[in-house]
């Protein structure tokens, strides 16, 4: 457990010494049209310029290109969708060739208590461009054609039923091999794709993991294509799954060998809802596990660490009846069960900016940077200290490894005017003003006011 | 569904013994002292270019609250088992409801107010503690502009789930999704109806 570091001041740099770096954002014209009503989420496809925003009982599609509506799926949730994730093409998430079968889809959850699953066919269907020229196309005007009479491309697919009330988080595991869901009634569930040989969509639930004693707000997977996130930890598969609870705390599931998933590790900390998690997608210099970051309606962010073991090949110790973990244990015999357990250290607190409760976090695969908003309508985007002579400390002794340092670069207040602020992610870039096309990043809001606003970010060394 | 009620003798306060500013009745202040408001809020308008059109509901929030326009408010709501109000039932009380900063002092248009009312159900497991919440948080969600934050509680000791009951109503998400539960939305409507 470490202490907070202190505060910084919530302007631009201005605590941090000269030579940091420093942030500028600033606001790009708001997606169109409007939503005129309180939007949960805006998620960016992997690969294509397109970004998912849920809203009421349905979800509309923007062009990244033009910042304007590219379709909408509406008529399969009789509740409000509080969450999309865009499912990564079957075959491999790194697969760009997949993107060529011109096939979208997208699983929404909703407060109905279901999980809806969607695709989108192209229309004309002979184009050999594919989709993302297709998206283009459409609004460079060659198709003419309103925004609205795209609605039936999208087709509900399939429902997944099974939770008890509503759905609130979902995530595809890397490879897209599993789909986790959760909800309200505290579990998580989590489901494989059986259908992916025919194409069809099939899903069959293989875990219901329901350990957490609040709403389970959130579920992420670790990313798997990173060289150091290929578990060393040779009793269980590649899948790491973190759920975030309204119980406080954030939960590590792992499926052992005997195909079981277990909670390994129970992250404790938070004074509040633990409203989400980011794992940290961004490849490691010093080769170690991705850590995980948890934002809260205490108003912190933290960041936790696996403390990797030296020793992999030591034999687990015995721990008996004392363990504080053997709830997980489901009904199986404790003896029959190796070393499950992970320790996690929460290893850094991130500057204190939020006042109320922190919704959104987004951790940058590209840059590291990390970007939060909430409650306060406040957007702020910090970094790590990447050089920090002498921390290395712990790094010798299987312990988790240096405490990180991260500084506060830059803030906006009333981002989205008096409205709160319901999600942020980082985003690649596709309008025209972009320097460096698909590559450079940019921050999308999206808020109680319907509005769903990108924001450029520049960093520059002072 | 118990049919018995809660509790069933609480107290009740007349009307003419609630707190009150002059008894015109309505939260919109257009007396003198509201005279300059416009000059000292400018009216609320959206900085970045494009999207001109402020938000329709903002334009008749503008007047500076106190915690009398709050209860004036809510007091009005009524308890969803007694034939009363809320303001009648002390379940609202003027002294329990705070607001910070005070909305006279506030910068600009989209500074935040929050707004925090607790409050003291009639009897210690009042099972309706959340729906009273809900209508509390509601109404005041949907009457006063978008820079309040609204934080309802329940008073320190009058309620024996206090930490859950005050949890859920400050949980957005859980708030948002209760408002779409047929049943409580009703209830909520219900309750509602009694305020101008």
């Amino acid at each position: 457990m470490s202490t907070p570091p202190p505060p910084e001041p919530a302007s631009a740099a201005s605590g941090a010494p000269a030579a940091k770096a420093e942030a500028t954002i600033t606001p790009l014209p708001p997606f169109q049209p409007d939503l005129y009503q309180r939007a949960w989420s805006s998620v960016p496809h992997p690969t294509l310029p397109l970004l998912a925003t849920a809203h009421a009982k349905s979800v509309t599609v923007f062009s990244l290109a033009t910042f304007s509506k590219h379709s909408a799926l509406t008529g399969g949730h009789a509740r409000s969708v509080r969450t999309t994730a865009w499912q990564p093409p079957r075959g491999g998430a790194s697969n760009a060739e997949s993107t060529r079968k011109r096939r979208l889809a997208l699983v929404t959850g909703s407060f109905d208590a279901t999980a809806g699953m969607w695709s989108y066919e192209e229309a004309g269907g002979d184009e050999p461009e594919g989709l993302e020229k297709e998206v283009r196309l459409d609004h460079d005007g060659d198709r003419g054609g309103g925004e609205d009479n795209d609605n039936k491309e999208w087709e509900f697919n399939l429902v997944l039923e099974g939770h008890e009330n509503e759905v609130k988080g979902l995530a595809f595991s890397p490879g897209g091999q599993y789909l986790a869901t959760c909800s309200r009634d505290k579990s998580v569930w989590i489901w494989e794709d059986v259908g992916a040989e025919e194409g069809d969509d099939e899903w069959e639930t293989v875990a219901v993991l329901s350990e957490h004693d609040g709403d389970v707000k959130a579920v992420a997977w670790c990313p798997s294509d990173l060289p150091n996130a290929r578990a060393k930890r040779r009793h269980y598969s590649a899948d790491v799954l973190a759920s975030a609870s309204y119980d406080n705390t954030v939960r590590i599931w792992r499926e052992d060998a005997d195909g079981e998933w277990v909670c390994v590790s129970v992250l404790e900390g938070h004074e509040g809802t633990v409203w989400g998690l980011q794992w940290e997608s961004k490849a490691r210099a010093d080769g170690r596990f991705p850590r995980l970051m948890t934002f809260s309606a205490d108003g912190t962010i933290r960041v936790w660490t696996l403390r990797e073991e030296e020793e992999e090949e030591k034999e687990p110790e015995e721990e008996g009846s004392a363990n504080p973990f053997r709830s997980g244990f489901g009904g199986i015999p404790s003896t029959m069960r190796r070393s499950l357990r992970e320790e996690w250290d929460c290893t850094a607190v991130l500057p204190k900016v939020h006042t109320r409760d922190v919704y959104s976090v987004s951790w940058s695969a590209d840059t590291g940077l990390v970007a939060s908003t909430g409650s306060d309508g406040v957007i702020a985007v910090y970094a790590e200290d990447d050089t920090s002579p002498g921390t290395n400390s712990g790094a010798e002794d299987g312990t988790s490894g240096p405490k990180s340092n991260w500084r506060l670069l830059a803030t906006v207040s009333n981002a989205h005017g008096p409205y709160e602020i319901n999600h942020i992610t980082w985003c690649k870039r596709f309008d025209p003003g972009a320097e460096r096309k698909g590559k450079e990043e940019m921050l999308v809001t999206t808020g109680d006011d319907g509005v769903v606003r990108p924001w450029q970010v520049r960093i520059s060394s002072s | 569904m118990e049919r018995d009620l809660e509790n069933a003798n609480p107290t009740i306060l007349s009307v003419s013994q609630l707190p009150s500013r002059s008894r015109k009745g309505t939260a919109v202040r257009h007396g003198p002292d509201a005279k300059c408001d416009s000059i000292v809020y400018p009216k609320h308008s959206w900085p970045y270019g494009s999207s001109s059109s402020s938000d329709e509901e903002d334009d008749d929030g503008e007047e500076p609250m106190d915690e009398q326009d709050i209860y004036d408010l809510i007091s009005t709501i009524s308890d969803p088992e007694h034939p009363h109000t809320l303001g009648q039932l002390s379940v609202v009380r003027l002294p329990d409801i705070h607001l910070s900063p005070s909305p006279a002092e506030l910068t600009g248009p989209d500074s935040l107010v929050t707004v925090l009312v607790e409050l003291t159900p009639t009897i210690n497991h009042c099972s309706l503690a959340t729906v009273i919440g809900l209508a509390v948080r509601c109404r005041l969600e949907q009457t006063l502009p978008p820079n309040y934050r609204v934080d309802v509680r329940m008073k320190v000791g009058s309620h024996a789930q206090d930490d859950q009951v005050n949890k859920q109503l400050g949980d957005k998400e859980r708030v948002a999704a209760a408002l779409e539960n047929d049943t409580l939305q009703r209830m909520v409507d219900k309750m509602l109806e009694t305020c101008v």
